[in-house]
């Protein structure tokens, strides 16, 4: 019989699972805080306290909205296609431990040693545009159906300048590991890559906004003409999970872009996973700040946006960028 | 070699995710009420009885909108490789190689804004 130090459990393994375990507490931990957190800053920001009642300053608000969702009854529509209806909020939520995967929250915090890191994070972040078209097809409902078009169309358009915004960086540092990038960036913020491609930062900025479709492009949900767009016809639960989901995109999103343009775990003084955390956390709150400051905005202003304004600049920046690398 | 740590580490996190999904869900279908009859599945359209199926053909504005992203999506797919691989050939050469390629990506925005797919009301002849 073999002793147990002989079985051999490879370090990739052992990896691995502690990884997915650990995502698994923080997604469903940031899932809540975002949640307490966003309707604190949108009360403050219209001068109300926010949820108040449920503990103390209402701290406990996000488990109580958590169990009456689960409380409530799954209903599908009349005439839903219930294999769309209900795939729908799993496909959503079903990439995103995949795509903290790939991070590098901290020295030699990943879960996942893969070259092609954020190629796997930009792949697998479009199942979101399928679970998007699944819901709205399914619900058997036309505000969904409007929704999920918008959606689709809004999605696709923004991935494109992302895209190229994100090019410049990786033609810049020559991989698409992730923790290379953030080796090739110091620890002050003027070695950041944010201080050599300022317009993709911006460019990535606006894109990681309207691609986790939050105000001021929130069109696929505007309440005010849609009803809750896609998601109209969800109860209870499959609501809920298309909100966690989004929720995880929101961090995904600010952690890429903070890996990218902001140093990663690097920063002044002392590098190491708070400098991550805090700037993954400032993003999200400069787009909650966003989200409750501006109007939002017609949805061919936001198309033309994307394919007027900036695709061409960041082809231009692209471009630039390549121009630079070779002259240099 | 088939077996790759990443293909594990992929089916794994999906299947996590499913799980995570499946778990909230189930709890529902234990926990939750089972009211029926009425309107209770009724499809929401502000009150009335739905009005004919939402599965129609509709004038779809965003169709164009969809032919330039699958052109551009494929193009920017190309760049990849070219930007991992840039920096260590970085000449002359390369450099007009890949201005030609974006300046195509550039003249397909411009082609489609001419036609006017980017003016609303649609007015594409």
């Amino acid at each position: 019989m073999m002793a147990l130090a002989d079985l051999q459990i490879p370090g990739a393994l052992v990896r691995l699972v502690v990884a997915l375990a650990a995502l698994a507490a923080f997604v469903g931990v940031n899932g809540m805080l975002l949640v307490y957190l966003e309707r604190k800053v949108a009360g403050h920001i219209q001068r109300r306290p926010g949820p108040f009642e449920v503990g103390p300053h209402g701290i406990l608000q996000a488990v109580a909205d958590a169990l009456k969702l689960v409380g409530k009854q799954l209903v599908t529509p009349n005439g839903a296609d219930w294999l769309l209806f209900w795939g729908a909020p799993v496909v959503s939520f079903m990439p995103v431990f995949l795509l903290f995967l790939p991070i590098e929250f901290g020295p030699g915090l990943y879960g996942l040693d893969v070259n092609l890191g954020l190629l796997l994070i930009l792949a697998f972040a479009g199942l979101n545009v399928v679970a998007l078209c699944m819901a709205g097809w399914g619900s058997n409902n036309k505000w969904a159906l409007l929704g999920a078009a918008r959606a689709v169309a809004q999605s696709v358009a923004y991935e494109i300048p992302l895209l190229l915004a994100v090019l410049a960086i990786a033609a810049m540092a020559g991989t698409l590991h992730l923790g290379e990038i953030v080796a090739k960036q110091g620890s002050w913020p003027w070695q950041w890559n944010v201080a050599l491609q300022p317009v993709a930062f911006f460019i990535y900025f606006v894109c990681s906004v309207a691609e986790t479709n939050r105000a001021p492009f929130d069109l696929p949900e505007a309440e005010s003409e849609l009803t809750a767009g896609f998601h109209t016809e969800y109860p209870g639960m499959g609501f809920g999970l298309f909100f966690l989901a989004e929720y995880a995109e929101m961090i995904v999103v600010s952690a890429v872009g903070a890996t990218l343009f902001l140093g990663g775990w690097k920063g002044p003084l002392v590098d190491g996973v708070w400098w991550f955390l805090f700037k993954i956390y400032a993003w999200l709150l400069v787009m909650m700040w966003i989200r409750w400051t501006y109007p939002r905005v017609r949805f061919d202003q936001i198309l033309n946006l994307c394919w007027k304004w900036l695709i061409p600049l960041a082809l231009l920046n692209l471009l630039a960028t390549f121009v630079a690398l070779a002259v240099v | 070699m088939v077996f790759t740590w990443l293909n594990i580490a992929i089916l794994a996190a999906l299947g996590l995710g499913v799980a995570f999904a499946g778990a909230p869900l189930a709890g529902s279908v234990l926990l939750a009420p089972r009211a029926s009859g009425g309107d209770l599945r009724m499809p929401y359209e502000c009150g009335m009885p739905p009005h004919g199926s939402p599965w129609i053909r509709f004038g779809i504005n965003y169709y164009f909108y969809a032919l330039l992203f699958l052109a551009f999506d494929v193009d920017v797919l190309y760049l990849f490789p070219v930007a991992v691989a840039y920096t260590e050939h970085a000449g002359w050469i390369e450099l007009v190689k890949v201005c030609i390629f974006l300046a195509a990506l550039g003249l397909g925005v411009l082609y489609f804004w001419k036609k006017g797919v980017f003016t609303w009301p649609k007015k594409i002849s």
